[in-house]
């Protein structure tokens, strides 16, 4: 059983570029459509919880799924199986960038990459942007936190802590002022 | 030691991060005040972990581990960021219906989501600086110039990430390598 989750999330492991809804929607051909072993409705309360925990996404949800399959080693098991292909990659690239950062082509050719950074994290942040600005006082928090890290630098620990305790304050007084209101 | 400091580190990346760019501002700090990568290596890591399969947090531990200490090194910092799924997530999973339906969670996610997107947009600015502005402090025109160029692919045209990337490490090699600009 532990093996077959594992080799079932070395596969789903080894086909995710870049954000792990590739994942989700990996599971959701074998699982939801395939085996017909989960409906969607499982397959979203999942991810939704395994985003909004901290830690990796794709990680939490492997757990997630493993644990409801076969206990906590289940999710081990997945988790495990997810991380192999990656991390074997990576290692490889890795060797292979630190013998080769210095050679001409090698070195061009990240130069270019370089350029190329701040326009994807850019272009990826104008996508967070939308679910981040739910209510007009998170404006305010988004740039208040820019700037305490920016111009003050403030450890970023620091700053999810704030940014946590601001959204419960934050929640609190949406939810009271419309009884407020009612009462006058 | 440096393992243990190479743990902890990914611990407190992997405990304050909630989902792909929201780590980068931790592990940008993390890894510079350390001395395991400059800069330029943080945005090659961010470049490297977009291109190749797997989550960036994990790519970033992996990269980061394997050059401050080898393989072991890239398998401790692993799980150091897989320390919350190892904990709170497997808790969660017990009582997995109390989480479905607990709305503290998303409280704390309304306010936790505007402050990675400040932290994020500063980070953005800070690899900006080190990628685009040469050491004497001039601005490196042609970096400057495809920054440009890969904004407005990766907005106006919806040109995927990992396109972008590999268009940009071409006009690198033409550039830098060929032309010797």
């Amino acid at each position: 059983m532990l093996a077959k989750l594992y080799l079932q999330f070395l596969k789903f492991g080894s086909f995710t570029f870049g954000g792990g809804w590739s994942i989700v929607a990996q599971m959701k051909e074998l699982y939801v459509d395939t085996e017909h072993s989960m409906t969607d409705e499982e397959l979203l309360d999942i991810t939704s919880i395994g985003r909004s925990l901290p830690g990796t996404m794709i990680g939490n949800i492997a757990m997630f799924y493993g644990h409801r399959i076969a206990g906590f080693w289940g999710g081990v098991a997945c988790m495990f199986g997810m991380i192999t292909v990656p991390m074997i990659i990576l290692l490889l690239i890795t060797s292979f960038y630190t013998a080769f950062q210095n050679n001409l082509w090698v070195a061009s050719a990240m130069r270019g990459v370089r350029a190329a950074v701040a326009p994807v994290i850019l272009s990826a942040l104008m996508g967070m942007v939308k679910s981040a600005f739910k209510l007009p006082p998170c404006i305010a928090v988004g740039i208040a936190m820019f700037a305490l890290y920016y111009f003050l630098r403030v450890s970023p620990i620091m700053l999810v802590v704030i940014g946590a305790v601001l959204g419960l304050i934050i929640c609190e007084y949406y939810e009271r002022r419309p009884a407020k209101d009612a009462a006058a | 030691m440096l393992l243990l400091e190479l743990f902890w580190s990914f611990v407190k990346i992997g405990f304050t991060s909630f989902g792909g760019l929201s780590m980068i501002p931790l592990i940008s700090s993390e890894m510079i005040s350390h001395g395991w990568m400059n800069a330029h290596e943080v945005s090659d890591i961010v470049a490297i972990a977009e291109m190749t399969p797997g989550p960036l947090g994990l790519n970033c531990a992996t990269f980061a581990g394997m050059r401050a200490a080898g393989i072991f090194g890239a398998f401790i910092a692993n799980m150091g960021a897989l320390a919350p799924t190892f904990t709170l997530c497997a808790v969660a999973a017990v009582f997995f219906d109390h989480f479905r339906d607990n709305k503290r969670l998303g409280q704390v996610m309304t306010g936790v989501r505007p402050a990675c997107v400040g932290m994020v947009a500063g980070v953005v600015i800070d690899l900006a600086a080190a990628n685009y502005i040469d050491a004497g402090g001039g601005v490196n025109v042609p970096s400057a110039v495809l920054g440009v160029v890969d904004l407005v692919l990766l907005l106006r045209f919806k040109v995927s990430i990992p396109k972008v990337l590999l268009l940009s490490a071409v006009v690198g090699i033409i550039l830098f390598g060929v032309m010797g600009l």
